[in-house]
This record gives C-alpha cells, sequence and structure tokens, in this order.
C-alpha cells in the first residue's frame, strides 16, 4: 500500500493532549521533530512523483471550545496544559492541539485515533464546518481561513467534498436527486446534473437503484451514495469522516476496496479519517496519528509500525501483523559479495510476507533488487526478527522518526 | 409566604434528614408555622379575606364600556381591529359562498377526492359518507358554515404557527422566549381565550375566528420548531459541507427534514381549531357549534346531538385524512401522481357544474332525517325508566345526586372551609415535592392571584370539580391502562375507540352526559372524566409497554410473580410516564370542568358564560383570569421535575 517515499520529510507531529476525559501522558511540551527517514543502503530520495505544492497545508492548528477560546493558543502556559487541567482552569476544551501537516496531491492522507482524539473536528476545520480557534490552512496556496462566505461556499461546492461516517442523505429524495444535490445547489440545469450524477451513481455501483429513497437501501449501498454525492461535483480533495465504521465488516472491506479503486482510477486527492488502524494501514499513503487533538506520530504505515514514535504508539500498532506492512527494505542487512549474485530478487518495497515466502521456497537469503543494483538482503534471521519484532533497534537506529514520548 | 419558601432550600438542614421531599415539607412547615400566625392575625377570616382582594370589576367595566364607545371612532380601532375585523368577515364570507356555490354533491366530491389522493379509497368513501351524513342530519347548511370558518382560521393559524415556529426553529433567542409562552397556552382551557378577544372585537364571526387562531395556532409553532431543531444534524453538516446558502439549506433540507412534524402541527392545528370553532358559538360562531349551544340551552337532546354526530364526523374524518397524509410521506411516490390530483381536480369540478346545472346546489329538504325527535323519544324514554327506580343499581340520576351529595359536596365544602393559608400551603408542598421551588411558587402565586382577583369561592368550586373528576379519570385510566398494556387483545380492542374519543371536541362530550345525567354539576365531571380517559390510558398503556424489556425479564428470571412485575418494576419505571398521564388527565379535566358551566357545572365556566350573555364583560373577564391561574396552577402542581442535576432545591 505505502507507494509514496518513505524519506520525505514528514510533518511535525506535535505532541499530546486535548479532550477532556484522556489524560496526558507525561509530556506536554509541544516539540516537532522533523522526521527524518533513511535506511541502510538507501538514503536516496526515491521519489516517483515530483514533490508538488501541497493541496492541504496545516499549520499550528487549533481547536478550543468553550468560553474566550482564543486565549488558549495565544497563551504559551495555556497552551501546555493537561486537558483536564486546562477544563478546570479555564472550562475549555482543545480538541485540536497545534496540529501541522500537508496533504500532497494524490495522496492518501490518514488521520487515525480513537474516540476523542480530534480527528473529526480536525477534517471539519479543513472547509470551516467547524471555525478553527487559530492556526492557518490553506488550500493550494489560499488562506482558508480569511475566506469570505461566497469565497468559501466555493470552497466548499467545488474543491473539497465529504462523506460522512452517517452518510448525511436526505431522506425525501431520491438516490438520483441526492447525487445531484451539489450541482443543484451549484445552480446546475435539472437535465444536465441529473445525467452527470447517473453517471457518478454507476460508477459507485449502484445502478438500477436511482430512483429508490435512503431509507431502502443498505448501509453500505446508503454510503455509495454519500460517496457518489461527493465525487458528483467533481471535487479537488474528498474528505472522509469515519466514512465506513458505522458499517459491516464485509461490506466495509467492500468499501475500502472501493475507495482504493476510485483512488487508482481518478488519483484523487483523499484525507480519510478512521479509528480504525488496519482501515488506516490499508489505504493511506501517510497516516497522521492523534492523541488528546495532537498528532503524536505522522509517517508511512511502515513508519508507524516499524517504529513507533512512543509507548502509546507501540501499544497501539501491537497486534498488527507485521510481515504484511514492513517491506524488505527496512529488514535488509548489507549484503556480502557472494550473497549479492545469487538467491531470489525482490523489490525494495516487497513485503516481509513476500519475502517469507521466497526465502523459504529457494531456502537462500534474499536479494532486494533496485533495477540492477543490489540493494541488500533478507535472510531467515532478519525476517523472523521483522515478525516477532524484535530488530526494532536496528530499524530505529536506522532513524525512522524519533518521537518525543 | 411564597418567596420565603423559595429561599428555603439554601438554609442548612441537619444531616439526619437525608430524604430530599421531608426536608423540603419541613422547611414549608417552618415557613408557615412563622406566618400563619401572623396573618392569621392580622385578616382573621375562613376565605379569602376581602382585605387582600382588589376589585377589578370596576376598572374593566371602564375599559369595556370605553371600547365600546370607540369602536367605530377610535384610530386603534379604524385602522387595525378594524381592518382585520373585516378581513376575517371577508375570508369567511368568500369561502362560504365558495362552498355554496360549489352545492352539497360539488363538495362532497372534492372532499371524497382530496381524500382519496391523499389516503387511499377508505378514507375517501368514509369522507363522502360523513359528508352525506351531515346532510342528512339536515345539517348542511351549519356543517358549511363551521367548515368556512374553520378554512379560515386554519389558515391563518398555520401561517402564524408556522412563521412562530420557523422563528424558534432557527433562533435560540426566539426559541427560549416563545418556548413558555407556548407551553403555557398549551396548557390553558379554550374558555380563557374567549373574552380577551370579544373585549375587543365584540360578539361575531372575527372575535370566533381570532379565538380560533390563538388557541389553534400554538400547537403549529410548537411542532415547526420542534422540526427544525430536531433535524439530523449530520445531515445538515452535510449539506453545509456542499457549499449551501442559508436559504437553500432551509428550503432543501431543514423543511423537508420537518416534514413529519410540520404535518403533525397541522393535524393538530386542525383537530383544535374545529374544537375552538364549535366552542366559540359562545361568542357568536354560528355553524354547528351554535345547534348545539342553543340545544343544551333548551335540554334538547335531539337536536343537539344531531348537531354534535357532523361535528364529530367532520373531526374523524379531519384527523384520519391528514394523519394518513403525514404517514403517507415515507414512501415511496406513486407513478403520475401529479396526473392522479388533475384527474380529482376535474372530477371535482364536473361534480359541482353537473349539481349546479341541474339545480340541486342546496341539500334537499325532502332528505333531510329529523333524528330530534326520535331521540329526544329515546332520552324521555331512559328519564322515565332509567334515571331512577332501576332495581338494585339505582337510576343515572341517583348516581349523578349521590356523586353530588357523596363525593363533590364533601369536597367542596373541605375546600372553602379551609382556610386560605393551608390551601396556598398544601399547593406548595405538592408542586413543591412532584417539581421545582421554581413550579412550586409559580403555583402558590397563581392560586393567590385567584384569591386577589376575588373569585375565591368560585374557583375552589370549579377546583373540587376537577379533584373529584380527575380522581375518578385516575383510577379508571390507571386500571385500564395497566389492562391494556398487559393484554394485547384489550389493546386491540380499546385502540379504535381510543382514537374515536380523542379526536372529538370538548363540547361533543356534552351531549350524551345531558341526556344520562340531565344537567348539574355530575355531568359536567362525568364529561370531563370521559373527555380525559383516552389520553390518561393511553398515556398509560405506553409508559407500561416502553418499560425496558430486559428489566422485565430479568425479574421474572428470578420468578417474581405478575403482581410483583407490575408493582415493582413496570410501575416504577413507568413513574414518568404517570406522572405525565396525571398532568394530562388535570389539564384536560379542567377544560371540561369549565365547558361544563353549560350545563350547570356553574362555578368559573358559568361566570363566562353569564358574563358573554349578559354582556357583563367584567365578570367574565375576571372570571377568565381565574380560569387561566387555576390552569397555571394545576399544571405546575402536577408538572414532575425534569431528571436533571440541578442546582439548589
Amino acid at each position: 500500500m505505502s507507494t509514496t517515499p518513505q524519506n520525505t520529510t514528514n510533518e511535525t507531529s506535535t505532541p499530546e493532549t486535548s479532550t477532556p476525559e484522556t489524560s496526558t501522558s507525561g509530556t506536554s511540551t509541544p516539540e516537532n521533530s522533523i522526521l527524518e527517514v533513511s535506511t541502510p543502503g538507501t538514503s536516496t530520495p526515491e521519489t516517483r512523483k515530483p514533490p508538488t505544492a501541497p493541496v492541504f497545508s496545516v499549520e499550528g492548528l487549533w481547536k478550543v471550545f468553550g468560553p474566550k477560546a482564543h486565549r488558549v493558543p495565544a497563551d504559551p502556559e495555556l497552551a501546555a496544559l493537561a486537558p483536564a487541567e486546562l477544563r478546570t482552569r479555564t472550562g475549555c476544551t482543545a480538541a485540536v492541539r497545534d496540529v501541522s501537516f500537508d496533504v500532497r496531491k494524490g495522496e492518501v492522507f490518514v488521520v487515525m485515533g480513537l474516540s476523542g482524539s480530534g480527528k473529526s473536528t480536525l477534517v471539519r476545520c479543513l472547509t470551516r464546518l467547524i471555525e478553527p480557534t487559530a492556526g492557518t490552512i490553506a488550500i493550494d496556496g489560499e488562506d482558508v481561513r480569511a475566506m469570505d462566505k461566497t469565497r468559501l461556499r466555493e470552497l466548499r461546492r467545488h474543491r473539497a467534498a465529504m462523506v460522512f461516517q452517517h452518510f448525511g442523505l436526505l431522506p425525501h429524495r431520491t438516490v438520483l436527486d441526492n447525487v445531484a444535490y451539489g450541482l443543484e445547489i451549484q445552480g446546475v440545469g435539472k437535465a444536465e446534473r441529473r445525467e452527470r450524477a447517473a453517471e457518478v451513481v454507476a460508477k459507485v455501483g449502484l445502478e438500477g437503484m436511482e430512483h429508490r429513497r435512503p431509507g431502502q437501501l443498505s448501509g453500505g449501498q446508503r454510503q455509495r451514495v454519500g460517496l457518489a454525492r461527493a465525487l458528483a461535483v467533481d471535487p479537488e480533495v474528498l474528505l472522509f469522516d469515519e466514512p465506513f465504521s458505522a458499517l459491516d465488516p464485509l461490506i466495509r472491506r467492500d468499501m475500502q476496496e472501493e475507495v482504493v479503486r476510485l483512488h487508482r482510477e481518478e488519483g484523487r486527492t483523499m484525507v480519510f479519517i478512521t479509528h480504525d488502524l488496519s482501515e488506516a494501514l490499508k489505504l493511506g499513503d501517510r497516516i497522521a496519528l492523534m492523541r488528546d487533538g495532537r498528532v503524536v506520530q505522522l509517517g508511512t504505515p511502515e513508519e508507524i509500525v516499524g517504529s513507533p514514535a512512543d509507548d502509546y504508539v507501540r501499544e497501539f500498532v501491537r497486534d498488527v501483523p507485521r510481515e504484511q506492512v514492513m517491506t524488505v527494505r527496512t529488514a535488509m542487512r548489507t549484503a556480502s559479495a557472494d550473497e549479492a549474485g545469487s538467491g531470489p530478487a525482490l523489490a525494495p518495497d516487497a513485503t516481509v510476507s513476500e519475502a517469507i515466502e521466497a526465502v523459504a521456497r529457494t531456502g537462500a537469503p534474499a536479494r532486494v533488487m533496485d533495477g540492477a543494483r543490489c540493494l541488500g538482503v533478507v535472510d531467515h534471521e532478519r525476517l523472523l526478527g521483522v515478525v516477532a519484532g524484535t530488530e526494532q533497534g536496528a530499524v530505529a537506529g536506522a532513524g525512522k522518526s524519533k518521537e518525543v514520548a | 409566604m411564597a418567596t420565603v419558601t423559595t429561599a428555603a432550600p439554601r438554609i442548612a438542614v441537619p444531616g439526619v434528614l437525608k430524604r430530599p421531599g421531608i426536608r423540603k415539607l419541613l422547611l414549608l412547615a417552618l415557613v408557615a408555622a412563622i406566618l400563619v400566625p401572623l396573618a392569621d392575625a392580622r385578616w382573621a377570616s375562613g376565605t379569602w379575606p376581602a382585605a387582600l382582594t382588589v376589585d377589578f370589576t370596576e376598572p374593566l367595566t371602564k375599559a369595556s364600556v370605553w371600547i365600546i364607545d370607540n369602536r367605530d371612532s377610535h384610530p386603534l380601532f379604524l385602522y387595525f381591529f378594524g381592518h382585520i375585523s373585516n378581513a376575517v368577515v371577508l375570508c369567511v364570507r368568500a369561502v362560504y359562498l365558495v362552498l355554496l356555490a360549489a352545492g352539497w354533491a360539488g363538495v362532497t366530491a372534492a372532499a371524497s377526492l382530496v381524500a382519496w389522493r391523499v389516503a387511499g379509497f377508505r378514507l375517501a368513501a368514509g369522507t363522502g359518507i360523513a359528508f352525506l351524513a351531515c346532510g342528512f342530519l339536515g345539517m348542511w347548511i351549519p356543517t358549511m358554515q363551521t367548515l368556512a370558518l374553520m378554512v379560515v382560521a386554519v389558515l391563518a393559524s398555520v401561517a402564524v404557527g408556522a412563521l412562530l415556529g420557523l422563528a424558534a426553529g432557527l433562533s435560540d433567542r426566539m426559541d427560549k422566549i416563545l418556548r413558555p409562552v407556548l407551553d403555557t397556552m398549551q396548557v390553558l382551557p379554550a374558555y380563557a381565550y374567549l373574552l380577551p378577544v370579544v373585549l375587543v372585537f365584540g360578539m361575531g364571526v372575527p372575535a370566533a375566528v381570532l379565538a380560533t387562531v390563538v388557541y389553534a395556532a400554538p400547537p403549529m409553532a410548537r411542532l415547526t420548531a420542534l422540526g427544525l431543531r430536531g433535524a439530523d444534524k449530520e445531515v445538515l453538516e452535510a449539506v453545509e459541507s456542499l457549499g449551501t446558502t442559508a436559504r437553500q439549506r432551509l428550503l432543501t433540507a431543514r423543511i423537508p427534514l420537518a416534514r413529519k412534524e410540520l404535518l403533525l402541527g397541522l393535524n393538530q392545528t386542525i383537530m383544535m381549531a374545529l374544537s375552538m370553532a364549535v366552542i366559540a358559538s359562545v361568542i357568536g360562531a354560528g355553524g354547528l357549534g351554535d345547534r348545539v349551544y342553543q340545544a343544551l340551552g333548551s335540554v334538547d337532546v335531539g337536536a343537539a346531538l344531531a348537531a354534535g354526530i357532523p361535528i364529530v364526523l367532520l373531526a374523524v374524518v379531519l384527523d384520519r385524512v391528514t394523519g394518513a397524509a403525514g404517514e403517507a410521506l415515507g414512501d415511496e411516490p406513486r407513478p403520475g401522481g401529479r396526473a392522479r390530483w388533475l384527474y380529482a381536480l376535474v372530477a371535482a369540478v364536473a361534480v359541482a357544474v353537473a349539481g349546479r346545472l341541474a339545480g340541486r346546489l342546496d341539500w334537499p329538504d325532502a332528505w333531510a332525517l329529523n333524528i330530534a325527535q326520535p331521540v329526544n323519544r329515546a332520552v324521555d324514554w331512559m328519564t322515565d325508566h332509567l334515571y331512577s327506580g332501576v332495581p338494585v343499581i339505582g337510576g343515572t340520576a341517583d348516581w349523578a345526586a349521590h356523586f353530588t351529595t357523596w363525593v363533590l359536596d364533601p369536597v367542596r365544602d373541605t375546600l372553602q372551609w379551609l382556610p386560605r393559608w393551608s390551601v396556598l400551603l398544601i399547593v406548595a408542598a405538592l408542586a413543591w415535592l412532584i417539581g421545582t421551588w421554581r413550579t412550586a411558587l409559580t403555583a402558590v402565586l397563581a392560586m393567590a392571584a385567584i384569591g386577589v382577583l376575588g373569585v375565591w369561592t368560585p374557583s375552589l368550586d370549579t377546583l373540587s370539580q376537577v379533584l373529584a373528576a380527575v380522581a375518578v379519570t385516575l383510577v379508571l385510566g390507571f386500571a385500564t391502562g395497566i389492562a391494556a398494556a398487559r393484554s394485547d387483545r384489550v389493546e386491540r380492542l380499546l385502540r379504535p375507540v381510543l382514537d374515536v374519543f380523542q379526536t372529538m371536541p370538548q363540547f361533543v362530550y356534552l351531549i350524551p352526559v345531558v341526556a344520562l345525567f340531565g344537567v348539574g354539576r355530575a355531568p359536567a365531571v362525568a364529561a370531563a372524566v370521559v373527555y380525559a380517559l383516552p389520553a390518561v390510558v393511553r398515556i398509560t398503556t405506553q409508559g407500561l409497554r416502553q418499560v425496558d424489556p430486559a428489566a422485565l425479564e430479568s425479574a421474572r428470571s428470578l420468578g417474581a410473580t405478575p403482581a410483583q412485575q407490575l408493582r415493582q418494576v413496570q410501575l416504577p419505571l413507568a413513574r414518568p410516564a404517570l406522572l405525565l398521564a396525571v398532568n394530562q388527565g388535570v389539564v384536560l379535566v379542567l377544560a371540561v370542568v369549565i365547558i361544563g358551566g353549560l350545563v350547570g357545572g356553574g362555578a368559573l365556566g358559568y361566570e363566562v358564560v353569564a358574563g358573554l350573555a349578559q354582556g357583563d364583560l367584567a365578570t367574565g373577564l375576571v372570571a377568565g383570569a381565574a380560569i387561566v391561574c387555576l390552569g397555571l396552577m394545576l399544571d405546575r402542581v402536577t408538572q414532575p421535575t425534569e431528571r436533571r442535576a440541578k442546582k439548589g432545591a
């Protein structure tokens, strides 16, 4: 899944806290660390796409609920308080605390965290469905917070469309009219919007249901309508707010595959909110892991699983089948001269489980080949180390994400 | 006294007294022990002391005389009320003429076809039969008069209610202002609205329409606000995320999402308007209500019934058709719906034109059935045979007499014998135990206001009737409710009965009780019981049935007997519903007990009617104000605390 370069600089991840119920873990000092990724053998930025201007660029974003919310981000002392303390001192709740990240063009950017971590508030701040308290948000370089009503409406109408957890469909309209709704409020004529809506309805696999009402559809079908409604306006970015968490597991998997397929076909930029780690790992090019309103780690799925930034993240990813996320690039060691000449060849971003299969079949260490060049080898020992999670030191030593705990 | 009571909860209480109820009562007792001797020493007398009453009669009479003198000359009337009054008369007249022009065939056809489109064939047939029945009973013209008045009143109520509801639904501040007002208007008896309107507009159609609007608009406003506020937050967010303007949001999402509530509001408004349009015959509304009113005045049960049946039929038809419209909402629209509306329209017009060409606009006299005489004969027979002297069980008149002497008189005498401070104290104690100190304060102030108005004695008479009726209603209602909750069969049998009874206007209940019990206070109480019973039964049944099945199941698994289940699980868990049933019962009973003034119930209701009849508006207005106070007091006393963490009490 992780097709994006791992080495480009990842965003600041900012420590800690917000939300009333959770307690902080020790530190509360905001400390931004740049995540430098380099693996032994490969230090070249292996970019497949040329670096483009970010679609969304978020810098120091705060959302505080409560009386006189503005003083909290402004006052460094208040900003550093733990959520419970902030609540007793000011009566405010900080849902999003000093969050910064860029969403690159064409990527699937996943924000994940448990309920109450501020992720849903965060995504709503992007189009100002919730008005942020402090910080900057830019879409294609344009300041979102400075937009007036008309401009903001333009943004919502044409540039960013959202898919909601409970679908948010209008029960009194047919599927077709729900999908065409975004076009209708833009003032598109009836015939044209119905035609365009019908295309999108077909694209999400709902042909033949155009004239049903949402009440007559299953959950999965309803979410397809929600997805189609967002796609119908042909937005630059799709925002997903836990879109599949209300669905049954099997249907959820279908829908995830649907999103993967859409992304493959259209290459649309997506911001995806979820509380489901496996969903995040499956869909995300990059994942921002949130806790108590802060981003505790931001990186590729492999970085999150391979080198958790702190105990919280480590606990989070403990049960992940590592061999399916980690690539051989992380697992390999330098090849000795004779090893470099023989053995099965693997691409650097092949997963460890693929390498295990190759190694088990041939009985010899597998070579990690970048074109004709041998980057390194993986043998039984290294692969088992990945599965067992004992090679942590080696990978972490390679410098993944140095995170503040 | 009341103010001190409210300050009381802040006083520290010894730790022994853990139960808040006991604490509240002790505090009240303490306050009373200090204040009562003082008050008694100052104004010693059994009933409300004259020194503490204010005579409003004179200023009110002056005001009313001034209004009557200036109605044709003062600019306020010329340029404001005058226009309203003229517009109302014009509208009602216009609708009436249209109805007459359509002829009985046209109206019946139009009504049935609308019912067909909205609610299907069965209701269409029912509607047609109902309208024809109105004709057969010789009541076509009064029915059309009532209908014309209703149409105007309902349109105005819906417009006013929807606007208020829109304001309350969109603005939090408006909601805060309007909600308590609407809530209070909801509990006041219809009679309370009559006199102020008459004071301004005089007797007649404008006053009747406006009273109806004032009475019928609140449910529309409440439900509109409720629907707008209750809309699914995520849908609104989704709609906003697509870049809608506020107007688009309102028109394409908020109002359509609230359409169930809007239709329910329309239904309730129509039912309330019908109820009031009938009652407003007292202030010159004419139509069916007037026929009932006249007939009751001369104890002519047959004539009253002939006019009462159309009222019931109208009520049932209107309720079912609008209700069915609400239920049909979620369904898929049938193809060709518009075309069918067109057919319906064309058919209705065709029938109307045909009726016109045939020269059959008015209901043919030959077709009218005169049921008044046979009914009166039956009533006479009943008077002779059932009123008294039936072996063993006695007769209805005997029952009424016994009820009056054994229940109503003692209760009234006790209430009137009680020193006024103890009445206030009882009110305070009840309200405080069930609700908060706020409700207690309102209740006590309302009760004290009755004393100040100088109508203490008749008010207590009304109160005694209310208490007796509520007691009977609750005993019967809870028993029936429990039975219906425990047995599906009983519920199935009861449901259609309750449905019909709940849709009938209050006025209609007076007819059968007069037939059975004659006139007096007992019939008024009986009518009140019959009117309030369906609501109490329904709320009780629902409350008991909605008790958490898991709790009931666990009780059963522990081997609880049915009686234990009822006593230990169902009743305690259904407590909020039972309290609501009490509250509703009290409010509904009061409404009818007041109307009972028309059939010899006396007390406040009679004073209003007498005031109207003799043109003595001042007396009527004072009685009306007392009714408002009594309604407020009774509602507050039975208003359960919302289960929220509250500071103070």
